[in-house]
């Protein structure tokens, strides 16, 4: 597997996006991600984090500004030469919020096969890295099952084997613990941490500030303007209630004690001692 | 209007699959050609669309249901050579899994629900609603009066197929081998089934979506632009295949008069042909079935089955013609396309 | 029609739909006949039967056909009742509604007299029970072919068939959205149930229902374009690469046989 050689995975100089219609989803958005990082995108809904997942995964293309990957500006034109699509396509993979969109084919089996095969690779390969990533995850039972026969934690599962069957070197993640019971969102984060290394990259966006801490190198906040309000260390930010109000991140709570009214931001302060 | 196993002789079936083949290519390149590689996830879905449109029951007056097809509508939302693909699809699967339509005459069926009908539909609504903004009730009226026509065609289209089958396929005694009902019959009855109960609902849920279209999301409905041309020739195209069509049925009025029998034994019958409440069909049930051993009929009988095949080839050649002669949509109409994203 | 009955009628139509397919897939791992044959022989087989059904002109090659679907049923583990139920559920009760007028309506030789007036002749009742009984053979086949085989083997077939790889693609993946749609559907009907106290007028009920077919219509919308992207991310270029595995073995090379000789047999039978 080869390493990154270029410095940075990923590079946004001035990034924007707008949806056709002309509304804004990202704002000049500058940034650098280097290999063995695990970032965090924080924001509330509709800042754009799925936006920009699509935009790292070369889905859909700046409007404005650049975004270079790999050490390449993604554009429709860099995905026209049929190397490096298949390059990319094979290094950096995407696992969408709504498991119902990536789980579109007859069977697990067929699901968790479906991206090796498209990239070419040979058919006994496919074959056992289809065996090993549903062993990884526990699937092993559900081969022939159906998607619409799965669970909500089941369908979430197969969605992130059918990505890892990939091999990738980047991992993006829309939202991955959303919908899961406390259990398998502890066992998701102890697998991305172990799946982790200096050679891969992860990138994944939530807004369960919880999670943050627990994996996060790094966090990146999108704020309500589409922007970036703060990019650097978890801690630097999130025992910052001011920045976490602004940004929405979390709600002003009050009570009262007879007359007087307390009103303070609702957030957990986690203390690690490493 | 699915047409099951039996009521069509294999020869039949096969001049219909050789009829709908020219179609499914046609449809299949064209909607390549705009969608390119979005065209699996998108026919796809809309297939299951419109497979889930067929199971909808609709509550008619007269105290039963029945149910849309909703060509028309898939034509108007994604373009009449995707609602090709689209109906087809779900007709297939209906067939397979739900034995809902025979597999014989898979061809047959779909040439009656997923080519005829929203061809004709579309084509009726594009003259009704001409360029009007997206918004404009021409669209709804386009739709409403463009569905029930395709779905009226579609059925008279269907009438024609089994009224056939006596006079063509029968026994050395004469019984009829497949569908028993002869043109006198099989096509008034399907015209008037139609008519009267599937024709308003169709005609209902296709205008009702639309309308809610647009208020709701106008961009789905200019976004029917698969495949189609603007302008003239278009118009001069869909003029020729209606007349095409009408041809044979013009025949057909000849031949009713014969066989007239007396129909005094005949009216005691209580039954239905079609079901859901076509009672009125048996105060006027004509003589059902010319008399075979009839020399003249064998001959026209045949002429109307060249109609209809030579019908199809002059529609495959126009639409070879048309290629050569209209200019391709224009660079703005491409991109514009492209920008298909919802974000 | 009140709305209690328009909603139960489109719940419980959509609810038996899913439930069957379930149904099915667990037969198809049956240890039966025909479960155990390569989904192509059967298609290519199964097909040469419906047009030998098709093709045939008296009673008894369709009734020798019948039997042999009912043995071959027996044969692959399924409960008769089950397999009836399936057939003469739908079509042939249809079929029966417009074969039975045939019986009194068509001319010929009278074979049923009352107060000497003709009422049945000989040729309506050859050919109410020639329609009836093409109907179920040919439903049968096309019955039998999804209980005891999957979906993805069937397509595996047609495309071994050379049938486009696009339609064979879009089959595949319509399948599996139908039941995406199917349960969100549902969930709407269910939804309204539960905040309907009273019942709802034809007219109430027709606007709804134009409103929920209008929503999934832009939900498939979106839908279509969130799966395309999700294939694109995982190296989709146009043309779906699929493993197959295949193997004709001893059994079906048998099967085929058979089926050869049987329709031989039925078809020669028209010349009699």
């Amino acid at each position: 597997m080869s390493t990154f050689d270029t410095g940075h995975v990923f590079e946004a100089k001035k990034l924007s996006y707008d949806y056709p219609g002309g509304i804004a989803a990202l704002k000049k958005l500058s940034f650098a991600i280097g290999a063995g990082e695990l970032v965090a995108l924080v924001g509330a809904n509709g800042s754009g984090k799925s936006t920009l997942l699509k935009l790292m995964d070369g889905l859909i293309f700046p409007t404005g500004g650049e975004l270079l990957a790999l050490g390449q500006s993604l554009s429709e034109n860099a995905f026209k030469s049929g190397e490096f699509r298949l390059d990319f396509r094979r290094r950096v993979g995407l696992v969408f919020q709504d498991a119902d969109v990536q789980l579109f084919s007859p069977t697990v089996w067929d699901e968790v096969t479906f991206g090796p095969l498209q990239l070419g690779i040979s058919k006994n390969e496919v074959v056992s890295r289809g065996q090993e990533v549903l062993q990884l995850l526990g699937l092993a039972h559900l081969k022939e099952r159906p998607p619409y026969l799965l669970s909500g934690g089941e369908k979430k599962k197969v969605s992130l084997a059918s990505v890892l069957s990939l091999h990738p070197q980047v991992l993006l993640l829309d939202e991955p613990t959303t919908g899961l019971d406390p259990w398998s969102q502890g066992n998701l984060i102890d697998f991305l941490l172990q799946w982790a290394d200096k050679d891969k990259c992860l990138v994944f966006s939530t807004q369960d500030l919880d999670i943050v801490e627990e994996i996060a190198s790094r966090v990146i906040i999108i704020g309500a303007e589409h922007n970036i309000v703060a990019d650097g260390k978890p801690e630097d930010f999130l025992s910052d209630p001011d920045l976490l109000l602004r940004t929405n991140l979390v709600h002003e709570h009050s009570h009262r004690h007879k007359d007087l009214v307390h009103r303070h931001p609702h957030v957990h302060e986690h203390h690690h001692n490493d | 209007m699915h047409i099951p196993d039996g009521y069509l002789s294999p020869a039949t079936c096969g001049t219909m699959y050789a009829v709908s083949l020219p179609f499914w290519f046609v449809a299949i390149r064209k909607v390549k050609q705009v969608l390119t590689t979005r065209t699996v996830p998108i026919l796809a879905i809309f297939a299951a669309f419109s497979f889930v449109l067929m199971m909808f029951n609709v509550p008619i007056p007269g105290g039963t249901t029945a149910h849309a097809v909703g060509a028309t509508l898939l034509a108007i939302v994604l373009g009449p050579w995707a609602a090709v693909l689209g109906v087809s699809v779900a007709l297939g699967i209906q067939a397979l899994f739900f034995g809902d339509g025979g597999l014989l005459t898979f061809g047959t069926n779909c040439f009656n629900m997923a080519i005829v009908m929203p061809l004709v539909g579309y084509f009726v609504y594009k003259v009704i609603s001409a360029n009007s903004d997206v918004k404009s009730p021409r669209r709804t009226l386009g739709a409403v009066i463009g569905s029930y026509m395709g779905i009226i065609a579609a059925s008279g289209v269907a009438g024609i197929e089994l009224g056939l089958q006596p006079g063509l396929f029968h026994a050395v005694n004469g019984t009829p081998l497949y569908a028993p009902y002869g043109l006198s019959v099989a096509v008034p009855a399907m015209l008037i089934a139609h008519l009267a109960v599937a024709g308003p609902v169709e005609a209902v849920v296709s205008g009702g979506v639309v309308a809610y279209l647009q208020r709701a999301h106008p961009s789905l409905i200019k976004a029917g632009a698969v495949g189609t041309k603007e302008g003239k020739l278009w118009i001069l195209w869909g003029t020729l295949g209606v007349l095409a069509l009408a041809a044979p049925v013009g025949l057909l009025a000849s031949g009713t008069a014969w066989g007239e029998w007396g129909v005094d034994e005949l009216q005691t019958m209580g039954l239905g042909f079609i079901p859901k409440g076509l009672q009125t069909l048996y105060r006027w049930w004509p003589a059902p079935l010319p008399d075979y051993g009839f020399p003249r009929m064998g001959a026209v009988i045949g002429y109307i089955m060249s109609a209809v095949l030579g019908m199809a080839v002059i529609a495959f050649l126009v639409w070879m013609l048309g290629r050569r002669l209209v200019r391709r949509t224009s660079p703005a109409a491409q991109v514009a396309s492209q920008q298909e994203h919802t974000g | 029609m009140t709305g209690e009955g328009f909603l139960t009628k489109n719940i419980s139509g959509i609810t038996h739909t899913l439930e069957s397919v379930i149904v099915a897939e667990d037969l198809c791992r049956a240890p039966g006949l025909l479960q155990r044959l390569d989904p192509r022989a059967k298609v290519v087989t199964f097909a040469l039967f419906i047009v030998t059904v098709g093709l045939a002109r008296s009673f008894w090659p369709l009734s020798a056909i019948f039997a042999l679907i009912l043995a071959v049923t027996a044969a692959s583990r399924i409960s008769m009742g089950f397999f009836l139920k399936r057939i003469f559920l739908f079509i042939p009760i249809f079929t029966l509604v417009i074969a039975i007028p045939a019986l009194f309506v068509t001319p010929g030789s009278p074979l049923v007299t009352m107060a000497s007036k003709v009422i049945i002749t000989e040729q309506g009742a050859r050919t109410a029970g020639l329609l009836f009984l093409r109907v179920t053979d040919s439903m049968s086949f096309g019955v039998l072919l999804i209980l005891t085989t999957r979906w993805t083997s069937v397509l595996a077939a047609l495309r071994w068939l050379r049938m486009p790889s696009l339609l064979v693609d879009i089959l595949g993946m319509t399948y599996r959205y139908i039941f995406l749609l199917l349960h969100s559907t549902n969930s709407m009907f269910l939804a309204r149930r539960s905040r309907t106290l009273g019942s709802f007028s034809s007219n109430e009920n027709r606007r709804w229902l134009t409103r929920a077919l209008g929503t999934t219509m832009v939900k498939s919308r979106h839908l279509s374009e969130d799966v395309y992207l999700a294939m694109l991310s995982r190296g989709y270029q146009g043309e779906t690469r699929v493993l197959n595995d295949f193997k004709m073995e001893y059994r079906d090379f048998l099967w085929v046989a058979f089926a050869l000789v049987a329709v031989s047999v039925a078809i020669w039978s028209n010349r009699l």
